[in-house]
This record gives structure tokens, C-alpha cells and sequence, in this order.
């Protein structure tokens, strides 16, 4: 699903993020990125998405070279990938129902089929009764929700999250991260960058860790191993 | 294109015209006052044009005769003109019938002739008629040279001299045209970048979840060319009203100056306008998506 052969990513500044990266994330893999601060992680996931290019090596994302796309294939890949943030980054102006099927309308679905796997999605992250609520009137966790909700809406084969659960209690959390399993036990890759130690420790999944640009663990049912 | 997806790009292009109230306003004021300008050069150009070509069409020499000729004089200088080679008609146009004429041009401003009295200034002459325009230099000539001929003209020079006046006038107007063209895609990427920046977070979530490029640049463009085309829109209807107003004025007052009428004449210019104006708009938000939205 998600192949690096060799990838290293040094930005503008000079500043190396990634180095020599190599490993294969198959299909239906529940992937922990870690590691310090610094260390790449964010990186990582944005040559995913092809938010930034890799310097060197090859990197495949669902059958397609990233790194040789044009840009007028980048949305194509991205229709593929669902991708959540931190910092949730729902539109304000938008009502929670508006929100999910705006990632659908701009992809020029169907009315019917908009309406059908909106409502699918917001059950799957138990927020159906807050279709018409705007972001502003619900809690942090529940915007999270919506987010994954707009993130998966089109069937994405891989979901990406950079600490999804960066800005939650642990409480919460859970919450997201038993989303999260659900999604993945339907067939979708996962792949996470976390500072979560529980949840890591706790969920018994491959914990991929890189340190200084370079990947230092790669652990099928690993632990965080870092005290935070 | 489906329909739906049309139906949102109107809608949000219309949703941020209402957001940026003011800019939008000053962008329909600008290419409003520049396209009105520009229409009134083209009105302006076309008359002229028309004009000059009118006169080149009508040239005819007028023989003005000295005073005090005899009948059978007069007769002798008009048999002379007629063997002239080119000319196809003659008139002779006595002093009463030049008064005559002279006093409906003038229409309600005849009072100016009281002051002369019972007095005719105006000379006994000839109207020549020549078949092509390139002889009535050498008959007007050959004419002058003719016992009894005080004066030969002919409208020439008039035609020439309305030429050169379109030729400046031009030249004048379109260095006018481009720096107001230049202002009015200025003020309209402006307001196309604000609206992009109202609107960065959701351009990005747009990519995020994979929309393409010209799903992102559409209701900015259709933004930028509402504008463009509510300004032409202004112009054209302020045009359509001014020429209106000043064809019925010099039809009242100087009804010998042959101004094209207003239709289709206006109606033909307004589609350049309307056209220039969405042109321009688009060019606008082009700009500004360019160098705001990398899309
Ligand atoms: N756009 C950029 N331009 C230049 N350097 C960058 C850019 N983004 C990140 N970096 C640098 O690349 C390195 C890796 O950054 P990255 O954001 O991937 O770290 P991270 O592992 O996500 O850290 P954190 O856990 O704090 O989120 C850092 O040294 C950072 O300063
Ligand atoms: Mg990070």
C-alpha cells in the first residue's frame, strides 16, 4: 500500500527531516509513527500526501510514484487517502453535516450518494445528532469525530493522522482511537503519528519509531518506548 | 460539468461578492469608468470615421461667382464647367437660394441674421458634381482660372483634417484604454485575493480531500467575471442612455453632422464591452490565483 525505498527528505534551510527511509506498510496495517520531537514524523506523513516532495529515493503510495506525480494527479491520490490533523480543521461557517459532505461535493458526487454516506459516516462516529450543530457548539473530541468522519467519507484505502489526539484528554482519545480500530477493521490502512504513550502501549500495534531523521525501531505489536 | 457542481460555483461566487461588499463595489465602479471611457472613444473613432467618409462621398465643388455677373455671363461660366472632363452635374445656386438654405441650417438661431438687415452677403454659385473623387483637385483648378470665378472649394481638406483627427484621437484613446484596463485588473485581482485569503482554510481542506484545480480556481474566476461583466454592464446602459440623449440634441440643433444612429450602432458596442469587461475579470482572478492560491 505505502512502499519507501530509500526516501530522504532535506528541506529548503538545509534542515535533513528524513533519511534513507525504507520499509512497506501493506494493506490493512495499523502503523504508530513515533519518536521525539523533531525527529520526522510530520514529514513523514506529509510526503504521503504529497504535501511536500521527497528529496531522494522512491516513494509508492497506493500503486501510484509520488514523487513522479503531476500535479494535476495529486488529487487523485489524495482521493484516495484520508487524512486527519490535530487540529481537526473543520470550517466554522459549515454545520457538522455540511462539513463531511463538502470532501464529497468537491469531488463531484451525487446528491444521493452524498447524503447516504454522510449519514453512514456520522453514525460510524456516533455524532448523527449533531448533523446540524456547527464545529464551535461541540467539544474538541467531537470535532475530531467529524474530521475522521469528512476524512473517510470517500472510502479512502489509507487514513493518515499527525496526532490526532494531540489536543485531547485521555479520556477522549480512547474515544478517537476505538474509531480508528472500527475503521481499520473494515480494511483500511492506518497510519499514525503519535506522542500517546497509553494508547501506543495499550493497543498492541506495529510502532514504527524514527529518531534523528532515521528509523531507529520497527516493531510489529510494539510499545512507545520513550518517557514522556 | 454537472449541473450541481455549476449551481455551487455560482452560488459561492456569489456568497463572496456579498462578503466583500465595498471591493466588489469598487471593482464594478472601476471597469465601469473604464469601459465607459473606452466606449466613448469607439463613439467618438466611429463618428469621426463615418463622418470623413460621408463628406469624401458628398465631395462637390462649390464655384463662387464674382458679384455684378449678367445673367448671361453667369450662363458662359456655367457652359465652361460643364466641359470640364469628370464633372456629371451642375447647379447653379443663386444668393436668395444660399440665404434660403443658409437660414434652415441655422433653425432656431436664425435671429443671428437680423443684424445683416436686408443685406445678402452670400455670392451667386455653382455646385459641380464630379464622378471621381481623385479629379475634383484639377477641375476645381481649372475652374478657378475661369473669367468671373471668384472662388472654387471643395470639402478636401475638411475630409483630410477629420482624418488626421481620428488618427490622434485614437492614439490619444488607446493609451487612455490600456492604463484604465491596467487599473481595472489590478482592482479586480485585488479583490479576487481577498477573497482568496477569506477563504484560504477552506482552499485547503478542498485539496485535502482531492479536489482538482479548476474546481478550486471556478468560482474564483466566475467571481472575477461576474465583476468584469457588472461593470461592462454599467457602462453599457449609461452609454446607451448618453448617446441616446445626444443624437436627439444635435438632431435639433445641427442636424447637417452625420452621426451614426443609435441603433445597432450601440447595441454592437456593448457586446464588445460586455465581452471586454468578462475578459478582464477573468484575467484578474487569473492573476491572483496565480501568485495566491498556487493552484
Ligand atoms: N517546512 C519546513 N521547512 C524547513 N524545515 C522543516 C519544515 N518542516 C519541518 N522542518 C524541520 O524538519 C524536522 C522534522 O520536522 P517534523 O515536523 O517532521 O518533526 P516531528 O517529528 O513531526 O516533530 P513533532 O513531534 O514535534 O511534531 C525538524 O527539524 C523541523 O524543524
Ligand atoms: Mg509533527
Amino acid at each position: 500500500m505505502i512502499h519507501l525505498d530509500g526516501v530522504s527528505k532535506i528541506y529548503g534551510n538545509g534542515c535533513v527531516a528524513l533519511s534513507d527511509i525504507t520499509l512497506d506498510i501493506p494493506k490493512g496495517d495499523f502503523v504508530f509513527v513515533v519518536g521525539p520531537s523533531g525527529a520526522g514524523k510530520s514529514t513523514f506523513i506529509k510526503l504521503i500526501f504529497r504535501e511536500e516532495l521527497p528529496t531522494k529515493g522512491k516513494l509508492i503510495v497506493n500503486g501510484r510514484n509520488v514523487g513522479e506525480l503531476e500535479p494535476s494527479e495529486i488529487p487523485y491520490l489524495r482521493r484516495n487517502l484520508g487524512i486527519v490533523f490535530q487540529d481537526y480543521r473543520l470550517l466554522p461557517n459549515k454545520t457538522v453535516y455540511e462539513n463531511v459532505a463538502f470532501a464529497m461535493q468537491v469531488i463531484e458526487s451525487s446528491r444521493r450518494d452524498i447524503q447516504k454516506r454522510v449519514s453512514h459516516v456520522l453514525d460510524l462516529v456516533g455524532l448523527r445528532h449533531k448533523a446540524k450543530n456547527f464545529p464551535g457548539e461541540l467539544s474538541g473530541g467531537e470535532q475530531q469525530r467529524i474530521a475522521i468522519a469528512r476524512a473517510i467519507v470517500n472510502n479512502p484505502v489509507v487514513v493518515i493522522a499527525d496526532e490526532p489526539t494531540g489536543n485531547l484528554d485521555p479520556e477522549t482519545s480512547w474515544d478517537i482511537m476505538r474509531i480508528f480500530e472500527r475503521i481499520n477493521r473494515d480494511g483500511t490502512t492506518i497510519v499514525m503519528a503519535t506522542h500517546d504513550k497509553s494508547v501506543v502501549d495499550a493497543m498492541k500495534k506495529r510502532v514504527i519509531a524514527i529518531e534523528k531523521s532515521r528509523i531507529a525501531r520497527d516493531q510489529v505489536k510494539g510499545v512507545y518506548g520513550y518517557e514522556d | 460539468m454537472k449541473i450541481r457542481t455549476m449551481e455551487y460555483f455560482i452560488k459561492e461566487a456569489l456568497s463572496s461578492l456579498k462578503r466583500n461588499g465595498l471591493m466588489s463595489f469598487a471593482s464594478v465602479t472601476t471597469v465601469a469608468l473604464s469601459l465607459l471611457i473606452l466606449g466613448m472613444f469607439l463613439v467618438m473613432v466611429l463618428n469621426l470615421n463615418n463622418m470623413a467618409s460621408t463628406l469624401e462621398s458628398q465631395v462637390q465643388i462649390s464655384v463662387y461667382l464674382q458679384d455684378g455677373l449678367t445673367d448671361h455671363e453667369m450662363r458662359e461660366v456655367g457652359t465652361r464647367i460643364t466641359k470640364i472632363p469628370g464633372v456629371v452635374q451642375v447647379n447653379f445656386v443663386g444668393k436668395e437660394e444660399a440665404m434660403n438654405r443658409f437660414k434652415e441650417r441655422l433653425g432656431e438661431q436664425q435671429g443671428l441674421l437680423n443684424a445683416l438687415g436686408e443685406a445678402n452677403p452670400l455670392p451667386n454659385a455653382f455646385e459641380v458634381k464630379v464622378d471621381k473623387t481623385e479629379r475634383v483637385k484639377a477641375a476645381a483648378q481649372a475652374m478657378m482660372q475661369f473669367k468671373g470665378v471668384e472662388n472654387a472649394k471643395f470639402g478636401q481638406e475638411v475630409v483630410e483634417q477629420l482624418f488626421a483627427l481620428t488618427k490622434m484621437v485614437r492614439i490619444f484613446g488607446l493609451v487612455i484604454i490600456v492604463f484604465l484596463a491596467l487599473a481595472a485588473l489590478f482592482i479586480i485581482s485585488n479583490t479576487i485575493r481577498i477573497t482568496v485569503f477569506a477563504r484560504r482554510k477552506e482552499i485547503g481542506i478542498m485539496k485535502y480531500v482531492g479536489a482538482t484545480n479548476w474546481f478550486i480556481r471556478w468560482p474564483f474566476l466566475l467571481e472575477g467575471m461576474m465583476l468584469g461583466f457588472g461593470g461592462a454592464l454599467v457602462a453599457v446602459l449609461f452609454l446607451n442612455e448618453t448617446y441616446g440623449i445626444l443624437i436627439h440634441q444635435v438632431y435639433e440643433t445641427l442636424a447637417f453632422l452625420p452621426l451614426i444612429p443609435q441603433y445597432p450602432f450601440i447595441t454592437n458596442i456593448s457586446v464588445v464591452l460586455l465581452v471586454t469587461g468578462t475578459v478582464i475579470g477573468a484575467l484578474g482572478s487569473t492573476i491572483s490565483l496565480r501568485r495566491y492560491m498556487r493552484v
